[in-house]
């Protein structure tokens, strides 16, 4: 489908009529500020502000009960918050209701009228607005085409797939041009591939009618590829929000670096522009400049990140960490796996010693080694190969240092 | 115990204690103890007389007298609802009704073989006059059966398809006319009375099934008038202090004369003696003296009516008979005048 | 949609006829031939006589009587059980199971003590008749009205009963979009609720109109059975009944034929159709 619509001839006229107020608009779209929102006993959502600007889609990543399902009806107006505010375009909606708010939902189930075709399901945003039916013929003609239905336009909903589905709820919401689309887990009914290709096909499509979107979802793939920016949540508090490489690569928290992908996750000690882990000392002087000296720090690094050589030879980019003995390699498809033991014991090292000599498989510090997972695409992993038991030097290329708020973040 | 493990064992013994409760079918009080069991069905207004003073002086005389115990069943509804419930096979074995013709009914259909005009008063066990009840204060000035036919006056009526009282009544109203006219003309005025009749019964507002049940309507509140037996006004007086009524005495009425008969088909030889002893005893002084005190007008002897003081002199009585009985009344009076004439006309 | 039986014994399966058999057997006695008497009593004097009881004007007028009161009973019900299935379902208050129990509760109620329960409220002397309809005023007992005012009281719970499961089980969702999308609540209603509903309020209403002809206990009480004003079919069959004269049975029949007729057809319909009424399950 992206194929065909980024060959259609006409596509800039097709959106014409969405995107020419939008195309003046700049600046904040939606605006959420201090929300907090209690339910019984816990709290659902504290002090949760964000921004979502013109034309953006803003990804809410969070696991179940992270509140943005919660923050998301919110902004739509189906439930109020105990406090805080809701801005749509500069207007204060927090006290309207949802009817006013002029917000386009696309839920979970889709939410289709059973009773309508297609075309009724699509013009019932203008039909009570009391739109003459002839402009409404024509605004439901342009948004079929858009969302390439024409074919099924006398259908009922019981009768469409589940990606036809959505795309009709996505049209029936463009009819009254909102001012902001919100999407409740929309993938969540399909199986893998419809999802990965509606999500693009989705993206393109709201690229080209320029509506700032939000979008929630627990798959961080999903949110990657989706946002512009994303906001991860956890039990109702933002932890960080950026664009994918921020919130991927720079994670703030303990919490985002693990939603986003696996991470690797060592304690550690500022010292000396270096974390000190055990034996182990890596050069970070950037990373660590906003600790003090000796403060307790969590150092973060992803699989794909880290470079292994058996001899003390690591590239230039890589940043040795530590030294350690593969336990295990397995074969996942694109890439490879290892799981390696660092060995971070007490052992002081001998200046100019070659760091590593040559053990049995059942040495000591196999046993005691730290456990971290490495990943090497497949390329990479042809080249060089490695067994169980080998012993290798292990280096960085890219990490993050955090703060380590042991009873602090507690909840 | 080991029964009550739990609330889930507690729970499953009382559905099933319950069931057990209800799967057996309650025992009839009426049938515990021996002795003979005499079943009579009678028309409505009959219960008070019976059950209070008839059944109790009847089984102590056969106690004191015989030895055997006796007990009655009875059933009370309109008087052409119970003859159709005996000929539909309720195993009644005395009947008592409110008119002949009902008496005449079960005869033709083989339930009844003897002849009742060979008993004493021919079948008759009493009668009564049929009075107005209205509302204490007679707010409408109703004196007469005419009265009633005053626009704006809502009048509670039996059905005369099922009522006994009720086909007494129409006759009551047209012959009262004709038996007036009668004494003041020399000749009975046919078209004022069927005038008379037509516009009473376009002031009917309800048409229950039965004498008793036209005067539960009336004791609720409804209608301002009732024709009804004398007996059941004075009944309906005595016992209920709350509704305040008044017994309006027409000029001319009709003296309703009820038959007892006994059900041949379902009287067993061995019952016979009993059945026949009862039906004996119903005009007796005994049971003709309980009947006046109830309110009846004996049948044998005319008399005893002075005990009861609440029974009203009637001016001009008349019988069934003024119309040639009921083998004429009915197809005349009910069928060829009040049902083609007054209830089609509506 | 045919129904293949589970394969159980090799060769002919003989518990099935049996089974079959003993169905039928059973019904026979207690179902069938009670219904298949009324027709034969009913047509005993010839097909003159039964045409003879149809046009009877009382028979006519009963039979009209009784569609007209139970139209009414059955059009308010509905419409009743609609809203109150709307405001039970959406709106939690103090006290809503204790509503919803109160509306359930005139099927446990014998239809006689109903009837009572109507005369003693309105009569002359009842506690809301001794101020609307005194004693001199025209009563609301013993006219067509009361026969509506009873219908709607046996048959109220009947298409409550069938709409609000519907309501419960319908998803909140559809109603949050028509809201968001920007409808009144009475447009989403009309729009969007209302159609899912159809199905239920079609054999809702079919449920409350059957029930409503047949009803008896209550309408004999409350009604005043006149003959050619306030009588309806059942109460027409009654009187019959314990008529003495010649030929009522017969009559009697006849009309129980028709109205059995046309609880047969109510039924048919229900049945037959509920693909088109369960038609949203497919969503």
């Amino acid at each position: 489908m992206i194929a065909k619509m980024a060959l259609a001839p006409d596509t800039d006229q097709l959106h014409v009529s969405w995107a020419p107020d939008r195309e003046q608009r700049t600046g904040v779209a939606a605006s959420v500020q201090s929300i907090s929102k209690r339910f019984k006993k816990s709290r659902v959502l504290e002090d949760v502000s964000f921004d979502v600007a013109e034309g953006e889609s803003l990804v809410l990543l969070g696991a179940s009960g992270s509140g943005k399902t919660t923050i998301l009806r919110i902004i739509a107006g189906l439930e109020l918050a105990d406090s805080g505010r809701v801005i749509l375009h500069g207007k204060d909606v927090t006290d309207l209701p949802a009817r006013e708010r002029g917000v386009g939902v696309i839920f979970q189930a889709y939410a289709l009228f059973p009773r309508m075709t297609v075309e009724k399901n699509i013009g019932f945003g203008l039909k009570i607005r009391r739109v003459k039916r002839k402009e409404r013929k024509e605004t439901v003609n342009r948004l079929l085409e858009l969302v390439q239905l024409e074919e099924h336009r006398k259908k009922y909903p019981w009768q469409l797939s589940g990606g036809q589905q959505q795309r009709v709820a996505i049209a029936r919401t463009l009819a009254y041009k909102p001012q902001v689309l919100l999407f409740d887990e929309p993938f969540g009914a399909l199986d893998a591939q419809t999802r990965v290709k509606l999500r693009r096909e989705i993206r393109a499509l709201l690229k080209q009618v320029k509506v700032p979107s939000v979008f929630i979802t627990h798959d961080q793939e999903e949110a990657l590829e989706l946002g512009d920016r994303i906001a991860v949540l956890n039990n109702g508090h933002l932890e960080q929000i950026g664009t994918p490489d921020e919130v991927y690569n720079q994670p703030a928290t303990e919490y985002v670096a693990t939603f986003l992908g696996a991470a690797n996750l060592l304690l550690g000690v500022v010292t000396q522009g270096c974390v000190e882990i055990g034996s182990a000392r890596l050069p970070a002087a950037k990373e660590t400049k906003r600790f003090r000296e000796g403060q307790s720090v969590k150092l973060v690094f992803r699989p794909e990140d880290v470079c292994i050589s058996q001899n003390a030879n690591l590239p230039g980019a890589c940043r040795r960490l530590a030294n350690g003995v593969i336990e295990e390699v397995n074969f996942v498809g694109a890439y490879e796996r290892l799981n390696v033991r660092l060995d971070l014991t007490h052992r002081q090292q001998v200046e100019n010693e070659a760091p590593l000599y040559q053990v049995t498989i059942n040495t000591p510090e196999r046993m005691t080694g730290v456990p971290i997972m490495i990943t090497r695409p497949k390329p990479e992993a042809n080249a060089i190969k490695f067994k169980a038991g080998d012993r290798v030097a292990v280096g960085l290329t890219s990490f993050s240092v955090l703060p380590n708020y042991t009873l602090a973040r507690q909840r | 115990m080991w029964l009550i493990r739990n609330r889930t064992s507690i729970l499953a013994l009382a559905t099933l204690a319950l069931l057990a409760v209800n799967a057996c079918l309650p025992k009839s009080p009426s049938e515990s103890g021996g002795g003979i069991n005499i079943t009579l069905y009678g028309f409505s207004i009959m219960k008070e007389s019976l059950e209070k003073a008839i059944y109790p002086a009847f089984v102590a005389k056969a106690k004191r007298e015989h030895g055997v115990d006796i007990r009655f069943t009875s059933s009370f509804a309109g008087s052409e609802t119970v003859t159709n419930q005996i000929l539909q096979g309720v195993k009644a074995q005395v009947a008592i009704l409110s008119i002949e013709r009902d008496a005449q009914r079960l005869k033709d259909k083989g339930f009844v073989t003897s002849d009742w005009h060979t008993l004493p008063q021919q079948g008759i066990i009493n009668k009564t006059p049929f009075v107005i009840l209205v509302r204490k204060g007679n707010p409408k000035g109703i004196h007469d059966f005419p009265d009633l036919a005053k626009p704006g006056i809502k009048l509670i009526h039996p059905d005369p398809v099922s009522s006994g009282g009720a086909q007494w009544s129409i006759l009551a109203i047209y012959g009262s006319e004709l038996v007036k006219s009668d004494k003041q003309t020399g000749g009975a005025d046919h078209a004022r009375a069927l005038q008379i009749l037509q516009a009473v019964w376009r002031n009917v507002i309800s048409t229950p099934g039965s004498a008793r049940e036209a005067r539960t309507q009336f004791e609720s509140g409804y209608g301002d008038a009732l024709i009804t037996y004398e007996l059941d006004a004075v009944l309906m007086k005595e016992g209920n202090a709350a509704t305040d009524a008044e017994i309006i005495i027409p000029e001319a009425t009709i003296l309703s004369e009820h038959p007892a008969v006994v059900i041949d088909r379902n009287v067993s030889t061995a019952e016979r003696p009993v059945v026949d002893a009862f039906m004996q005893y119903l005009w007796s002084d005994e049971a003709q003296r309980a009947f006046v005190k109830f309110h009846f007008r004996s049948a044998t002897n005319d008399a005893l009516n002075q005990e009861n003081k609440e029974l009203a002199t009637i001016k001009y009585p008349f019988t069934v008979d003024y119309f040639g009985g009921w083998d004429k009344a009915y197809p005349e009076v009910i069928e060829g005048i009040f049902r083609d004439s007054v209830q089609k006309r509506k | 949609m045919k129904l293949t039986p589970l394969r159980h014994v090799r060769g002919f399966d003989v518990a099935r006829p049996i089974s079959i058999g003993v169905m039928v057997g059973i019904m026979l006695p207690l179902v069938i031939l009670p219904l298949l008497s009324i027709f034969i009593v009913g047509t005993r004097n010839g097909l003159r006589g039964f045409w003879a009881a149809l046009v009877a004007p009382e028979a006519v007028f009963a039979l009209e009587l009784s569609l007209v009161t139970s139209f009414w009973a059955t059009l308010f019900n509905v419409v009743f059980g609609l809203f109150a299935a709307y405001v039970l379902s959406r709106y939690n208050f103090w006290g809503r199971n204790a509503a919803i129990v109160t509306i359930s509760l005139p099927t446990a109620i014998p239809t006689a003590v109903a009837g009572f329960a109507l005369l003693l409220l309105w009569g002359p002397q009842g506690t809301l008749g001794r101020f609307l309809f005194p004693q001199d005023r025209s009563q609301l007992m013993f006219t067509a009205y009361a026969i509506i005012l009873a219908n709607v009281f046996v048959t109220f719970p009947l298409a409550f009963g069938v709409i609000k499961p519907v309501f419960d089980t319908m998803s909140r969702s559809l109603e949050e979009a028509s809201a968001t999308i920007g409808a009144t609540r009475w447009q989403t209603f009309w729009h969007v609720t209302l159609p899912s509903l159809r199905g239920a309020i079609v054999s809702g209403a079919l449920l409350t109109f059957a029930r409503a002809v047949g009803e008896f206990g209550s309408t004999i009480l409350v009604s005043g059975n006149l003959a050619g004003k306030t009588q309806t079919a059942p109460l027409y069959i009654y009187a019959k009944f314990n008529s003495g004269e010649p030929g009522s049975l017969e009559a009697a029949n006849a009309i129980a034929i028709v109205l059995a007729l046309l609880s047969f057809v109510i039924f048919s319909v229900l049945f037959f159709a509920r693909d088109w009424f369960e038609f949203e399950s497919q969503v």
